[in-house]
């Protein structure tokens, strides 16, 4: 995101929108974005109203108000003066909006944002088999973000166990070679909200993939969200529980449930 | 996507929260999936849900949507989510879905036990299930628990730990009531998965215990 100077009247409001804290106040009082950690969610730009004012007649208004020892208390949610610009992104800084504005359909995954429909569309496309285990490891959330160095540090990590990178995930798009897990040099430093790395695995394998999680998270300067998910058996069991619990890991009481109604029904060969 | 798996809070909390989701596939039931979401989303209407939108288009928390304008917009595209907080709308909601046999994947988060018991009441035995196993990493780079709660409720992250520290802090200032606070956190998530009735619920909570945070991070 940039800002416009001329316009900026220093407001602050797109400070705590900022989803990555990563706007501040210039030495001249107007709102200067870090460049090197925007990840181009442009939440401040959709959420904050341009409320059209021309900046000449805010910086008056407050001139005249301080002269009262006065403030005025804008609205959180407006830019008085339409100040943010979303640029034109380039390559690869275009790959932060991709992976971190959920209103860019992915070009790779027809997809917004930094995933696949993972298991919520196994019921018809089968994704996920019976004995086989989803594997998702959303790096930068939350909160926090994710430089893709961090992310190739896992995936070269996963890369050495017995499991599968999801093809159509984006991120496994932005992998040389899905067998390694080495991620191009031209996207390393590049930072996004979130980057989901997916892979499958068998139900066996789940405390190996746990137990390199627990080395590998050492590496990162990130937080990790991880997931894992299954086909429910046909009394609605659910296979992974038993191997999630047999590493001496803690299941969520919450979490996602596929209802099976979508058409046609992915039917195991 | 991981979306709303990863939402945080106590059990007793997270009962008033569940994501409902219609979901295509690329190649399958992607296209001509425009009528099928329109449905949905209608169906999901009836029921009143706190939140309701796709990821393409925004959520009717956001100030220029209109939800019928919305719902006639849509085309064949990943899908629509709406939101409630309670299970015996849910179950009707799902009801009525297996009813108009979209043949669009639909999925539900929340708590497991409360949405297999509504799969089950409904005559269906769930399909796929995804568990949260929590956070690894540098985990003491996250804030207090309390701020986990509001920021996990947008699935995509788009409500910053800086708009939420100043949200609580307008409600404690009386700046801003908690539904008017719960909605302003609503507005940053573009899919409709952002429930602001348990953000207001947590902002009430917190004033009733004088806006104190757990000592631990929320990672811990």
């Amino acid at each position: 995101m940039e800002i416009d100077k001329e316009k900026c009247v220093g407001c602050g409001n797109c400070h705590a929108v900022c989803t990555m804290g990563v706007i501040s106040l210039d030495e001249d009082g107007k709102s200067v974005v870090n460049q090197d950690e925007c990840v181009e969610c442009s939440t401040c730009y959709r959420l904050l109203r341009n409320e059209g004012y021309q900046p000449w007649f805010v910086r008056a208004l407050r001139k005249v108000l301080a002269l009262f020892r006065l403030g005025y208390l804008a609205d959180v949610d407006v830019c008085p003066t339409g100040a943010l610009i979303p640029p034109e992104l380039k390559w690869p800084r275009s790959i932060r909006a991709t992976f971190s504005d959920p209103t860019i359909i992915h070009p790779g995954t027809g997809v917004g944002g930094r995933g696949t429909e993972e298991m919520k569309t196994n019921d018809v496309t089968g994704r996920l088999r019976q004995g086989e285990a989803g594997l998702v490891v959303e790096m930068g959330r939350p909160g926090i973000g994710a430089y893709f160095r961090d992310v190739e540090k896992v995936a070269l990590a996963l890369a050495r166990l017995p499991i599968q990178f999801e093809s159509e995930n984006p991120v496994t798009q932005l992998m040389e070679n899905p067998k390694t897990g080495k991620i191009k040099d031209e996207v390393l430093n590049e930072k996004v909200l979130s980057a989901i790395i997916e892979a499958k695995t068998t139900l066996n394998k789940i405390p190996e993939f746990l137990q390199a999680m627990e080395k590998v998270q050492k590496e990162v300067d990130t937080v990790i969200a991880l997931g894992v998910a299954s086909r429910c058996l046909p009394d609605g069991t659910i296979p992974h529980e038993e191997w999630v619990r047999k590493a001496g890991y803690t299941l969520s009481p919450n979490g996602k449930t596929n209802l099976g109604l979508g058409r046609p029904l992915f039917k195991e060969g | 996507m991981t979306n709303t798996l990863h939402r945080q809070g106590t059990k007793e909390n997270l009962k008033g929260d569940y994501v409902i989701f219609a979901t295509t596939a690329v190649g399958i039931s992607r296209e001509g999936s425009a009528p099928k979401i329109q449905e949905f989303m209608r169906i999901c209407l009836k029921y009143n849900p706190v939140n309701i939108g796709d990821g393409k288009r925004g959520n009717i928390l956001q100030d220029d949507i209109e939800i019928q304008k919305l719902i006639a917009a849509q085309k064949d595209g990943p899908g629509a989510a709406a939101v409630f907080t309670d299970l015996a709308t849910l179950q009707k909601v799902v009801e009525e879905l297996i009813r108009a046999n979209l043949g669009i994947s639909i999925n539900i988060s929340g708590l497991l036990d409360g949405v297999q018991e509504c799969c089950r009441k409904a005559g269906l035995e769930r399909h796929s299930v995804e568990h949260s196993l929590g956070f690894f990493g540098a985990r003491d780079r996250l804030p207090e628990r309390e701020i986990l709660e509001f920021n996990t409720l947008c699935g995509h992250g788009l409500v910053s730990f800086n708009l939420i520290r100043k949200m609580i802090e307008y409600v404690k200032l009386r700046r801003l009531t908690p539904k008017e606070a719960a909605r302003i956190m609503g507005k940053c998530c573009e899919c409709g998965v952002f429930n602001p009735a348990r953000a207001e619920m947590l902002l009430e909570g917190m004033q009733k215990k004088g806006f104190l945070f757990a000592e631990k991070r929320g990672g811990e």
